[in-house]
């Protein structure tokens, strides 16, 4: 077993978890926080992979990735506090105003 | 491989494996954080050294005091324990992530298997980018000249994330 697959299996393990973190919590905080986790999971594969591939173009999509993630988790974040502020609760199950 | 990244990996794991099943949501931030650092040291420790820079300053650094500060903002208590209300949403869940997890791990071994084959390598390997002046030299280089105007568009991007969530953020909703 070599570096690389070592580091595949750790970002697909990270993944899962990311994924579970997002299926089975139920704050948006938490989701928010596992939607990091998988863009993170992510990050580590692409320069992993492209770092075994000898090649520059995955460093800078990360570079990009991380710069996304940085302006997505803002706006969430920023959702999350009018979430609060209309619904005393940033529980999912707690904003049910569009409920039929 | 070293046995130092093996037990980076092992840590990040753990963490992540906390993160999913604690109740108080800033451990859960401090877990993340945890996993952020982890996988930075990982990037340097392989040679990435700018995307280990970057992940320090930008994810564990401004991302994380974001996600602390709204948790302090909002003054989070400990959830009540998710996951006893409905055992068969867990069930089900568990079952989704053993499944991914076990597809996404045949297709690296897969991939593993068949790259002896047909591998094409580029330019940059370890002691090119050495000679060329280091890992952080190259990247910026490649940034400033080849993928200047998607530089210039991200930086846009930034500029509307900015000005998108100040606006959500003082807004009134009636």
């Amino acid at each position: 077993m070599t570096n690389e697959i070592l580091l595949q299996l750790l970002a697909a393990f990270l993944f899962t978890v990311g994924m579970l973190v997002v299926l089975l919590r139920r704050d948006t905080i938490m989701i928010l926080m596992g939607i990091e986790l998988l863009l993170n999971a992510a990050n580590l594969s692409i320069v992993a992979f492209s770092k075994s591939a000898n090649m520059i173009e995955g460093q800078v999509q990360v570079f990009f990735i991380i710069t996304i993630a940085a302006a997505e988790s803002a706006i969430g974040l920023s959702i999350l506090v009018n979430l609060y502020r209309n619904f005393g609760s940033i529980k999912t199950e707690s904003a049910t105003t569009l409920k039929g | 491989m070293s046995p130092v990244i093996i037990i980076l990996c092992v840590i990040s794991a753990a963490l992540a494996v906390t993160m999913l099943f604690t109740k108080s949501p800033i451990t859960s931030a401090l877990c993340l954080l945890g996993v952020l650092i982890m996988t930075a040291a990982i990037y340097g420790l392989i040679g990435e050294h700018m995307i280990a820079t970057l992940q320090l300053v930008v994810y564990a650094g401004a991302i994380m005091v974001l996600f602390i500060f709204s948790i302090m903002l909002l003054n989070l208590t400990d959830s009540e324990n998710d996951f006893k209300k409905k055992p068969f949403v867990f069930i089900l869940g568990l079952a989704a992530g053993i499944t991914v997890f076990g597809s996404i791990v045949y297709a690296i071994l897969n991939h593993f298997k068949n790259e002896a084959n047909d591998k094409t390598l580029g330019a940059f390997s370890s002691e090119t980018v050495l000679a060329l002046g280091g890992n952080s030299k190259v990247l910026s280089h490649a940034l400033f000249s080849q993928y200047y105007v998607s530089f210039e568009v991200v930086s846009l991007a930034l500029l509307v994330a900015v000005v998108g969530s100040v606006v959500l953020a003082k807004r009134k909703v009636d």
